[in-house]
């Protein structure tokens, strides 16, 4: 009989302990009560005393292993019982020399003979396997360790199906024989022997100066002499430029690799100055001459979409100076009223109402590019972003169906929009959808810029600063000289002006377009009262 | 189809058979091919079973037998005599190449000569002096004549057959070596495979070997013993005269290197016809020289030197590395 | 050949044509594998020219001759002449037909068959020395050699077979006259069945054995039975004696021998037949060429799939290890053949059956019950005399019992033996079932044929699971 002995419960609730020594070996004798193994709790070091008389079979556990509470750490043959064979996984051998009848078999599988033995199969003991010829066959064809297999009939016999299902039970599987290793040589035309040197030479070269032009053949057809030379002047022969060919196949003649390989020392000459330089830069450069920041965030999404934005659009920006002293008396006479009602009135609104109405007549500037479908879609709705800067970058949220909404409803909302960007409580919501943009650069200064289009809308407008600039005037007070098409013949006078730029995507918009948009812009901006009608 | 399962020389003499059956015009003969079957059993039966107007013995005299051939062929016979060993054709040699080889066009096409000259050649086989040559060469430097060597029992029935119905001199030379080292199946009637065709035993793309007869095998077993490392390309020549030029510039224009392997000496041997070819077909596609695996330039060594004496697969693999890391 | 050695290559190279070597070669030919089967002298071994079949010849011939001599109990009065060259003549027409059946399949088969003795020479090579006139020798060249040379009679010192006085078990099965008294030197499975099968016919037999008892691999109840038949027969018995030497004794012999302590006694008899044991052959197979090292018994260490330390050489059968069997080696021939094949077989047969045809015969497989315990079973052991047996009644064969063995827990069959007439026979049915794994149920609820032999079998599987209808359960 085997004793299995499991570590004991050394005290104070412990739930496992460090095998500190074992104060045996495997076939010693030991007596009851014997110490056979220190182990150390978390206070002191304890001794482990044998259960019973006998031999020591096993030895399950490690010296330094931590080995949990009840866990079979030694097992014993108790003496005066019959010691059981091991159960091990090699072939036994036959001990009967004259006796024919009584050969054991060699049980193990194919391969895998020395996995773990078989704890859950059912099928072996004492040195027999319990299964028909025919399952064993099996488990051999499917490298199944028969042993380590449950058995399913009488008595844990193991069959077929028993094979079977533990084959397909995800048992590790046998080995697969690696891939062959990767060949160390490669084929015909290439250089054989590693010249890692030339390689490195020439794509430096290629890729530092694209001045010198480069091939990047897997053959090339050359006089071996020619190969010699391309060898000795440190070229690769496939990459030597050429455009003759022998046979169908690039060729390449002496002269082409000599001018290759001057090439390509000429182009190392720069590059190694330019390296030069940039490594003497670099060098110079102290980390407290420049700071690193970290691009991404709000700033990156906002730079891709820019990038994004003008990398596909082809930009144009159409400029005009636009007289707004009538806006501009127009808005002092509406401030007061606009307060009472607790609107701030800013010239914003007017903007968007002119361009509202402007889009109105030129509805090819309110689109969108559909690329995919190769359809320009025109908007029959007005949605206006109006451009914010905030500490997080620039944002546009967007005032929906401005056509609908009153000039201090759109004054609110662009207030309160305003002021959410800033305190960066806005919703990606609020700033999407729009069909048309404005930016008024001009509160912060100056007159006028090149806006990039809000993807995926096709314009975006511009303003500069509202201020007194000098305007030729025409005899006539009140007309401009655009609107009267005849030249001007004036005095040079201080007039409220608001600088416009007119960003549009040329793909869908043409500049005639943009102008006539302009045109009629800049009427409801001078006239005002239009936007009555 | 029924086939059976023949060596290298129960080809042979299945191909005699064959052709025997196949056209009244066939006759075979030489020194104890009759009635004891030949000395490699390559007639075995054939006396017994076709009579002596079909297969019969001659003396010991080679410049007769051939003599003979030459005169049955040209009054429209198909004769296949048999020189018992290859060293021993030098007798017959005035024979081979003042007639055999120049009838057809001394008589400017009136006469023809389809006499298909068996002989086993090669070394290997511990024999004495005489009996381990492999001078295809010399045949080949012979235009007029044409030179087969087979590889396998297959190849060896049809090429036999193909050889006995052409209606020029063949030099039909069987590697002794291997008359028993493998079986193939054979089919039992009668078939041809062409002359002048090579046969790609094995694709590769790094290295073109070319070889033929005995030297087949250590060759296949050195591209095998590479596998994984080098790519090789093995080309069983087949026929040497006419050689497959076109077989062998496509494999090297595939690959850029080759190796020659033969038993035969190198000074002289075919290995330096196929360089030169090669240089001048195909000489931009050249990465390499082309290596040679041969024998030395020495008189063929006896018994115990034998083994250094011809290529083995060790030698053969040392060429093909060579050539392909120059 | 003229000039020069051409080898022929093959793929497989089996060395010797006995039970081991043909059937690996047909099995191999089978499976489409170029095979050539090199023998020295007959086709069919030693098992079918000079053991097995021959002895069984004699055997059967002898239990017919005493049969009808001691059959008034039925009715039959008879006294059968014996005429040896006629018996020896019937024999070797047997031994022929057999051994030129297994060439017939060896050819129809296509395995090419060389005559002549196999030494290896070196790596992959075999040479072949042709006896006789003809061809001298030539070289095979294999990829796998297998090989199946046999064992020969072990011979004791001071006793050289001779065929003329001292007299191996060959020269035994070649008498063509009866001895009126012959020594038998070993009580072994070869000594018991001469020693019973020459009383039968009539001689006067000593078996004079160095152990304690006869067939000494068997348990002592299986052997008494036998034992006890024999010296009813009227074979003397003389354990704890070795033969220590002979000397002529007028036309005959007389035998000394020799007890542990030195005792001596003398025998007298016509002849002396030696049955000690047998031995590997792997003498004459030039193995150092190979670098191949048999062990110190003589055997060839194999691995499951019967290779030996060096790689693609084989060995089967007898020069492979015990037990010493002709079907063992069959079954490896098989293995063998099929492993080089590629097809997933190994030697793991989970027992070998063995017979001795004494009279009673013995047949056995599997483990006794000791072996059983010592495995690590708990074993349950069930029996069942012959003479409850109607049918061996019917035969007027009594002597002798069917035992099997199983594990008390699971109920599988570990083994069973057998002394009883056709035991033999009867032991194929519990061979099977030890092989598959049978359990006492599965053999007991197989419905036996009545009335014959095999139900003894049944009953005695009944009676280990202590419900046994015609004996009474333990």
């Amino acid at each position: 009989m085997v004793r299995e002995f499991k570590l004991p419960d050394v005290g104070e609730g412990l739930t496992e302990a460090e095998i500190v020594s074992w104060l045996v070996e495997v076939g010693d004798t030991v007596s009851e009560d014997q110490p056979v193994a220190e182990v150390e709790t978390d206070k002191a070091v304890v001794e482990v005393p044998a259960p019973v008389n006998g031999t020591v079979r096993e030895i399950r556990a490690e010296e330094g292993e931590m080995v949990p509470v009840g866990e079979v750490i030694i097992t014993f043959d108790v003496e005066g019982e019959p010691v059981e064979p091991m159960e091990s996984d090699e072939p036994a051998e036959s001990d009967d020399t004259e006796d024919e009848a009584g050969v054991e078999s060699a049980v193990s599988a194919v391969d895998d003979a020395d996995d773990e033995p078989a704890e859950s199969g059912t099928a072996t003991k004492g040195g027999r396997t319990f299964a028909a010829p025919s399952a064993r066959r099996l488990a051999r064809e499917l490298d199944v360790d028969i042993e380590a297999v449950e058995g399913s009939g009488p008595g844990g016999r193991v069959t077929e199906q028993d094979v079977r299902a533990h084959a397909e039970h995800g048992e590790e599987e046998a080995e697969t024989p690696d891939e062959d290793a990767e060949p160390a040589v490669k084929s015909a035309t290439r250089e054989v022997t590693d010249e890692p040197a030339e390689h490195e030479v020439t794509e430096a070269a290629g890729a530092g100066t694209p001045s010198v032009e480069s091939a990047d053949r897997d053959r090339t057809l050359a006089a071996p002499a020619t190969r010699t030379l391309a060898e000795e002047e440190g070229v690769d022969i496939d990459a030597v430029p050429t455009d003759e060919t022998r046979d169908g196949e690039a060729f390449v003649a002496p002269e082409q690799v000599r001018e290759y390989a001057e090439a390509q020392r000429a182009a190392q000459a720069a590059d190694a100055e330019t390296v030069a330089e940039a490594v003497d830069e670099v060098e110079g450069t102290e980390a407290d001459r420049v700071e690193r920041r970290p691009y991404k965030g709000i700033r990156r999404t906002i730079g891709d979409a820019m990038e994004r934005s003008k990398y596909t659009a082809p930009h144009v920006t159409h400029h005009e100076e636009v007289v707004v002293d009538d806006l501009v008396a127009t808005r002092e006479r509406l401030k007061a009223t606009a307060e009472e009602r607790g609107s701030r009135l800013t010239y914003t609104p007017f903007v968007v109402k002119a361009v509202v109405e402007a889009l109105k007549e030129h509805p090819i500037l309110n689109s969108q590019l559909d690329e995919e479908n190769d359809e320009i879609l025109v908007n029959h709705y007005y949605n206006i972003g109006i451009a914010v800067a905030t500490e997080a970058g620039l944002m546009v949220p967007v005032v929906e169906n401005a056509d609908e909404k009153g000039l201090l409803a759109i004054a609110d909302e662009v207030n309160e929009l305003a002021g959410k960007a800033r305190d960066r409580s806005i919703t990606r919501e609020e700033m999407q959808g729009g069909t048309f943009s404005i930016t008024n650069f001009g509160a912060i200064g100056g007159e006028y810029a090149t806006p990039i289009i809000n993807y995926p809308e096709t314009a975006i407008l511009g303003l500069g600063s509202l201020e007194q600039r000098p305007v030729v005037e025409d005899s006539g007070a009140s007309e401009t000289p655009r609107t009267s098409g005849e030249a001007a013949s004036g005095e040079v006078v201080a007039k409220h002006t608001l600088p416009l730029s007119l960003s549009i995507d040329h793909r869908v918009i043409d500049g005639a377009d943009a102008a006539r948009f302009v045109d009629t812009l800049a009427d409801y901006l001078e006239n005002p009262e239009l936007l009555l009608l | 189809m029924s086939s059976q399962n023949l060596t290298l020389v129960q080809a042979v003499r299945d191909g005699l058979k064959c052709e025997l059956e196949h056209d009244d015009d066939v006759v075979v003969f030489g020194e104890d091919v009759g009635k004891n079957g030949g000395v490699f059993r390559a007639t075995q039966g054939l006396y017994d079973e076709f009579g002596e107007d079909r297969v019969f013995d001659t003396p010991l005299a080679e410049s007769g037998i051939v003599g003979t051939a030459i005169g049955m062929a040209a009054y429209g016979m198909k004769p296949v005599p048999e020189i018992q060993f290859s060293g021993f054709m030098y007798p017959a040699f005035d024979q081979i190449v003042s007639h055999a080889a120049r009838l057809r066009t001394r008589s400017r096409g009136r006469f023809t000569v389809p006499m298909t000259l068996r002989a086993p050649y090669g070394g290997g086989i511990r024999a004495p002096e005489h009996h381990s040559e492999s001078k295809e060469a010399i045949y080949t430097h012979e235009a007029g004549l044409k030179v087969v060597v087979p590889s396998t029992p297959y190849e060896t029935k049809g090429l036999l057959a193909a050889a006995i119905r052409d209606p020029d001199p063949v030099v039909f030379l069987e590697p002794k070596l291997i008359y028993r080292a493998f079986r193939e199946d054979v089919p039992e009637e009668p078939y041809t495979v062409e002359l002048g065709e090579a046969n790609v035993r094995r694709e590769g793309t790094d290295v073109s070997v070319f070889t033929w007869g005995a030297m087949t095998r250590p060759t296949l077993e050195a591209a095998d013993n590479l596998e994984g490392e080098i790519d090789v390309e093995v080309v069983d020549l087949r026929t040497l005269s006419p050689m497959d030029w076109d077989a062998i510039t496509d494999s090297f224009k595939k690959t850029g290197r080759a190796v020659v392997v033969h038993e035969a000496p190198k000074t002289g041997g075919l290995g330096a016809e196929i360089a030169a070819t090669i240089g001048e077909e195909a000489l931009l596609y050249q990465e390499a020289p082309v290596k040679r695996v041969t024998g030395f330039d020495t008189p063929f060594p006896l018994y115990a030197l034998e083994d250094y004496y011809m290529p083995e697969a060790a030698r053969i693999e040392d060429g093909i590395r060579e050539t392909v890391e120059y | 050949m003229v000039v020069g050695d051409i080898s022929t290559g093959t793929e497989v190279l089996v060395i010797g044509a006995g039970p081991g070597g043909y059937v690996a070669a047909i099995r191999a030919a089978q499976l489409g594998l170029d095979t050539t089967l090199v023998e020295r002298d007959a086709y069919g071994g030693v098992c079918l020219n000079r053991g097995c079949i021959p002895s069984k010849a004699l055997i059967t011939a002898a239990d017919t001759a005493h049969g009808a001599a001691h059959a008034e109990e039925m009715g039959i009065h008879a006294d059968p002449a014996v005429d040896m060259k006629g018996m020896q003549s019937w024999k070797e027409g047997v031994v022929d037909q057999l051994t030129g059946g297994v060439e017939k399949l060896c050819k129809a088969n296509g395995v090419n068959l060389v005559e002549g003795t196999a030494e290896f020479a070196g790596e992959g090579r075999v040479r072949v020395a042709h006896g006789g006139e003809g061809q001298g020798s030539e070289t095979i060249e294999y990829e796998h050699a297998i090989v199946a040379t046999g064992s020969r009679p072990i011979q004791i010192p001071g006793f050289e077979f001779d065929g003329e006085h001292v007299l191996s078990s060959k020269d035994a099965l070649d008498l063509d006259s009866v001895p009126e008294e012959l020594v038998v030197v070993g009580a072994g499975y070869i000594g018991m069945e001469l020693s019973t099968t020459y009383a039968k016919l009539g001689s006067d037999v000593t078996v004079v054995e160095m152990l304690d008892g006869a067939l000494p691999s068997y348990e002592n109840d299986v052997a008494r039975v036998v034992r006890k038949r024999a010296e009813a027969l009227g074979v003397e018995f003389h354990f704890g004696e070795g033969a220590s030497e002979w000397e002529p004794h007028g036309e005959g012999v007389r035998v000394t021998t020799e007890t542990d302590d030195g005792e001596e006694a003398a025998y007298t008899a016509d002849k002396v037949l030696v049955a000690v044991g047998r031995t590997p052959v792997t003498d004459t197979l030039g193995l150092d060429a190979i670098g191949l090292e048999p062990d110190e018994d003589g055997f060839l260490a194999t691995d499951e799939f019967g290779e030996t330390d060096v790689e693609n050489v084989y060995a089967v059968g007898d020069v492979a290890g015990e037990p010493m069997l002709a079907h063992k080696a069959s079954a490896e021939g098989e293995v063998v053949a099929e492993h080089i094949a590629g097809e997933p077989v190994a030697m793991d047969f989970q027992a070998i059956p063995a017979a001795v045809f004494t009279d009673p015969e013995i047949g056995t497989v599997g483990m006794t019950e000791d072996e059983a315990d010592e495995a690590g079973f708990d074993p349950v052991v069930g029996q069942m005399p012959m003479n409850a047996s109607g049918r061996a009644l019917t035969l007027a064969e009594t002597d002798g019992f069917v035992r099997v063995v199983a594990d008390e827990e699971t109920g599988f069959l570990l083994g069973a033996q057998v002394v009883a007439p056709e035991a033999s026979e009867l032991v194929a049915e519990l061979a099977l079932a030890v092989e598959m794994g049978a359990t006492l149920e599965d053999v007991g609820r197989t419905v036996h044929t009545h009335p014959t032999l095999s139900e003894a079998v049944m009953e005695a599987v009944k009676n280990a699971q202590g419900h046994a209808i015609h004996t009474l359960n333990r």
